[in-house]
């Protein structure tokens, strides 16, 4: 599903944030990337947004190289992303609903198909009964989970997450870790950027190291203590 | 229908629905989107719309007051005679010889007679005159003479025509509407050049009412538009609510404007009525015509829509 080749990014003012970085993510995988803060784990989620475009090497998604798609194509890309960010980034002055609605009414999904799957989202992240809610009125952790809701309502083929749970506390974390691992078992591929080592090493699944934008270990489930 | 044409027709017959389907929807939620955002903030919509209902409703009501004046013109056109006023006490053998006489001038298309009576009868239709009229015990107007030129004779032959009456024996006074007909008409196309520029003038501050208000807007909504833009919409999917925005503007202002114009309307026809009956009925309220009070509506939406597109494009830039 992901594929990294020698991809390097280098930002103005010759600062790499990446270096050479290869990885491949299989269609179906969950896995983490960690490293310190600085270590390039959102330059690399952003390269797969096409927020950033790297300066040497090449990443492909789904088998499509990201550098054949032109600035008029990001859009249609992104549709197939579900993104879910730290500070989850909703619109405040929206109901929960009409916040998980807008990925479908950018993909012009219909009305009435459109509530049937918000609904079925917010029942999966258990915030059906806040459908009418503002964001402010819900906890950090809720307020989390609409975000996820809004990522996955359009069904995308791959879940991207930088730091979801950076906010929250453990058991809060591993509800919201759970809520990840349900989409990867209905095949959906899940890349999570997290700096949270004990979290990560209780979900024991691939996990990605990165150090200076450098690839320093890749660890299969079985090798995560 | 040959197989192979069967299999390339329904996807194209199913595809452009589809697509169709699409426009629509986006269309349909970007306009009422930006619709229940102008009814989120009633107070600065309100104030929009007015500012520019007003700044529409100007050049209307300076229209109608053109339009009126010129009506006005008209009916005074209609008797566009010279009068000849006779001495007072100058009887009717005078009068009948006067008209007579200048019947015979090859200027002249017509003269008429008017009686004092006729002309007490005529002042006692006026409003207000009955009862002053009453009060009098003889009748104190001189007989007139309605001199009216032939339509061919130019300005100069009534010119000298006029200078001729004045200097006749028994004459009072000559009164020559022609000259100030002319006035009141070059008067009128100052007027109408008055008015389209007003109208250009306030429609470009229309237009950047609309321009500035859509600004801010996209200004205030930066987070907004990265968060949509990260979702996967196009540029034009962004930029369409505030497209919808600046057409509402014009529309609301746009009939705003037509109903100031009714209403300065409504307000003027009992003055103008009276006006008319004070002119046997001869003067009839010129109101705007439908069609003009249906346009503005549109032109103003037309014009929200190019304030907003004029400001989009860069705003847009700016905030993603």
């Amino acid at each position: 599903m992901i594929r990294f080749d020698q991809v390097s990014k280098r930002y103005e003012g010759g600062h790499d944030a990446l270096s050479q970085l290869s990885f491949e993510v299989p269609t179906g995988e969950m896995a983490f990337v960690t490293g310190h803060s600085g270590a390039g784990k959102s330059t690399l989620l952003k390269l797969l947004a096409l927020i950033e475009r790297p300066s040497h090497g090449v990443i492909s998604v789904d088998g499509q190289s990201l550098a054949k798609v032109g600035a008029r194509a990001v859009p249609k890309l992104r549709r197939r992303i579900g993104m879910v960010f730290q500070d989850h980034r909703l619109l405040m002055d929206r109901t929960v609903f009409a916040n998980v609605e807008l990925p479908l009414v950018i993909g012009a999904v219909a009305p009435a198909e459109r509530s049937r799957r918000v609904r079925a989202a917010l029942e999966k992240v258990g915030l059906l009964a806040y459908e009418r809610q503002l964001p402010a009125t819900l906890s950090t952790g809720e307020q989390q989970r609409v975000g996820i809701a809004r990522a996955i309502v359009a069904k995308p083929s791959l879940l991207i997450a930088d730091e979801p749970t950076g906010n929250l506390d453990p058991q809060l974390a591993m509800e919201i870790m759970a809520l990840f691992t349900e989409f990867q078992q209905t095949g959906t591929t899940v890349l999570i950027a997290s700096h949270d080592l004990p979290l990560i090493k209780r979900m024991k699944r691939r996990v990605i190291v990165l150090d200076h934008g450098r690839l320093v270990a890749d660890l299969s489930a079985q090798e995560v203590l | 229908m040959s197989p192979s044409h069967e299999a390339a027709a329904p996807r194209t017959a199913r595809e452009q629905p589809r697509r169709f389907a699409s426009w629509r929807e986006h269309h349909g939620w970007s306009a009422a989107a930006s619709l229940r955002r102008l009814a989120g903030r009633p107070v600065g919509t309100l104030l929009t719309v007015a500012v520019m209902g007003l700044a529409l409703a100007l050049p209307l009501a300076f229209w109608l007051l053109l339009g009126n004046v010129q009506k006005l013109g008209d009916a005074l056109g209609q008797q566009q005679a010279v009068s000849v006023f006779l001495q007072p006490g100058q009887g009717s053998s005078v009068a009948q010889l006067m008209a007579t006489q200048l019947r015979e001038r090859p200027e002249v298309a017509e003269v008429r007679l008017k009686t004092p009576q006729q002309g007490m009868d005529e002042l006692a239709k006026m409003q207000g005159f009955s009862g002053a009229l009453h009060a009098l015990d003889n009748n104190p107007l001189p007989y007139v003479l309605e001199v009216q030129p032939k339509p061919g004779a130019g300005a100069d032959a009534v010119a000298s025509l006029v200078a001729d009456l004045r200097g006749l024996q028994g004459v009072d006074m000559v009164q020559d509407s022609g000259a100030w007909r002319q006035r009141l008409d070059a008067l009128l196309a100052v007027g109408t050049r008055v008015v389209l520029i007003l109208a250009a003038m306030l429609a470009l501050a229309v237009l950047l009412v609309v321009g500035n208000t859509v600004r801010v807007d996209i200004a205030s909504r930066a987070e907004e538009i990265g968060v949509l833009l990260l979702l996967g919409a196009s540029r034009a999917f962004v930029r369409r609510p505030y497209l919808y925005a600046g057409i509402w503007y014009g529309l609301f202002s746009g009939v705003l404007a037509a109903l100031l114009a009714v209403a300065i309307e409504l307000v003027l026809a009992q003055p103008v009525a009276e006006l008319s009956r004070a002119y046997d009925g001869s003067l009839q309220f010129g109101s705007l015509p439908p069609w003009l009070l249906l346009s503005v509506p549109l032109a103003a939406a037309a014009l929200g829509w190019l304030g907003a597109r004029l400001v989009s494009a860069r705003q847009l830039r700016r905030a993603a």
